[in-house]
């Protein structure tokens, strides 16, 4: 929660929510768009007290599960194979949570971790059309905006730096923490970058290429705010992948180079220091720790090869020495500093699916994601060059998806984001639209025997 | 101020999308080939309004 209270930013919400609520009585799938919202953006840490005493999530996810079951059409419902390994993460986590090294931190993760892999299962479920898979997608980038656009506009005017950027909440969770939101707001540029060219919910005119393109830089800006390296690694990848798509590939690599050089006088000191930092691990506390953590978990899983439960990185302890440079007048001082470090976290989304899940979780969560990534990629080799109008959306969303999910595979390299409800929520969304559209190819690809005698067929 | 301008910005879009979909019939079905069954046959749709005069 902010420091001042503010009560007519509560009574916004609340208005907000009942509004959005309102919309999902009329249309039940709204609902689920407001469980995503709330998932996201948390507007329980954003308020006071008034939302804070009310389980906003709990009626939300009742609302959009019972409007499923009553009003859905659920003849089309196929359950997918991914669908599938998340169940069974679900329960392995489930097992690891009751025989966890720490019981009560396991819990207390454990907490979120099943709503966030319940609602990624049960999300494809009513992904039945093309609208609702669009809108799902729009929602959640707006939902993610909410923060992105805040430390956007601060980063452009100074407020930046290594864990000061104030991204409206004071404690660091969900996506409020400095280096999941950069790689996340790396990871939807492609989704923004789609929805300014074949968004059907705010068709694409002048005013919404207008604002993509200003929500895109200011996505490009929260590394630069949160001074997080992941987002640069993150940013420099995503520029590679979108620089191969192009067809002008010397013209775009020419006008990326002058922009870089422009941009590099404007950027903050402090931020060209920190990424200064990349290639020298040494010196970096925060980089050395990683390594440690890295072994003392391959260490951990060779003994628990079922993993230790949620939140068992707290069993680390370990003393190392870091190098450190300082410049004097006419020569550099070189100083190896002592540290000991308790309970550091895995700072890997890789790492922490071993250390916590063991071989079984981290084969089950690498499954899950090399699976979604094989089929966007499916998606958009069997679509890219499709005639047929209503299918043109196809390539660039799966594409988007793709290069997406690429960015925060490289993410979860350095930020342990494994259970991270929105990158669930990405893959139900790719789950969603490769059922959907296999749905379709299966009832276009059906033809009646008899010719010319469809009505009687259908009947 | 600038939380304020972020908050009304972006809850703002995302009610008008939301909005947006009230007036979209494609949201929950779409006029496209026949709906099929679990053999993958086509299947009558409720309510027969896809057949005038039946």
């Amino acid at each position: 929660m902010a420091g001042r209270t503010c009560p007519v930013r509560d009574l916004f919400f609340i208005l907000f929510l009942l509004g959005m609520f309102a919309l999902g009585l009329k249309r039940p799938f709204i609902l689920v768009l407001v469980y995503s919202y709330i998932d996201i953006v948390s507007p329980q840490r954003l308020s006071y007290y008034l939302l804070n005493s009310v389980p906003i999530s709990l009626l939300a996810f009742g609302g959009a599960l019972g409007g499923w079951l009553l009003m859905d059409d659920k003849a089309d419902c196929r359950f997918s194979r991914r669908q599938g390994i998340m169940v069974l993460l679900l329960l392995y986590c489930g097992y690891t949570t009751r025989y966890a090294d720490f019981p009560i931190e396991a819990a207390t993760k454990w907490d979120w971790v099943w709503k966030a892999l319940l609602f990624a299962i049960f999300l494809p479920l009513t992904l039945r059309t093309k609208l609702r898979i669009e809108a799902l997608a729009l929602v959640m980038i707006l939902c993610a905006g909410t923060i992105i656009v805040t430390g956007g506009i601060k980063t452009a005017l100074g407020g930046g730096g290594y864990g000061e950027l104030n991204l409206m909440v004071d404690n660091n969770s969900g996506l409020y923490e400095g280096s999941i939101i950069s790689t996340v707001a790396i990871a939807i540029i492609p989704l923004i970058l789609y929805f300014a060219h074949h968004g059907t919910i705010f068709p694409p005119d002048r005013r919404v290429k207008l604002f993509a393109w200003a929500f895109c830089f200011a996505c490009l800006l929260i590394p630069i705010g949160t001074e997080a390296r992941t987002g640069l690694v993150c940013a420099l990848i995503l520029a590679g992948m979108m620089w191969w798509h192009t067809k002008r590939r010397m013209l775009y690599a020419g006008l990326g180079m002058l922009a870089l050089l422009v941009a590099i006088p404007f950027l903050p000191s402090s931020f060209t220091e920190r990424m200064d930092t990349i290639s020298e691990y040494q010196a970096d506390e925060s980089a050395s720790t990683r390594i440690q953590v890295w072994k003392w978990t391959l260490d951990y899983v060779r003994h628990n090869p079922l993993g230790g439960g949620f939140d068992n990185y707290l069993a680390n302890s370990f003393t190392y020495q870091t190098v450190q440079k300082t410049q004097t007048a006419d020569s550099v001082r070189v100083e190896r500093i002592t540290v000991t470090d308790r309970g550091r976290a895995f700072h890997s989304s890789y790492f922490e699916m071993l250390g916590e899940q063991g071989i079984p979780g981290l084969l089950l969560w690498l499954a899950l994601n090399v699976g979604t990534l094989v089929q966007s990629g499916r998606l958009y080799r069997r679509y890219r060059h499709v005639a047929d109008p209503r299918y043109r959306w196809v390539a660039p969303f799966a594409l988007a998806l793709a290069q997406g999910h690429v960015i925060y595979l490289v993410g979860s390299l350095f930020v342990g984001i494994a259970y991270q409800p929105f990158i669930f929520m990405l893959i139900a969304l790719q789950i969603g639209a490769t059922t959907y559209l296999r749905r379709r190819r299966r009832e276009e690809e059906w033809r009646p025997i008899v010719p010319g005698e469809p009505a009687r067929a259908a009947r | 101020m600038i939380d304020t301008f972020s908050l009304l910005l972006m809850h703002g879009l995302i009610f008008l999308a939301c909005w947006r979909l009230l007036g979209r019939d494609d949201l929950d079905r779409e006029e496209s080939g026949p709906a099929t069954n679990i053999l993958g046959r086509p299947r009558a749709r409720d309510g027969g309004q896809d057949m005038p005069g039946a």
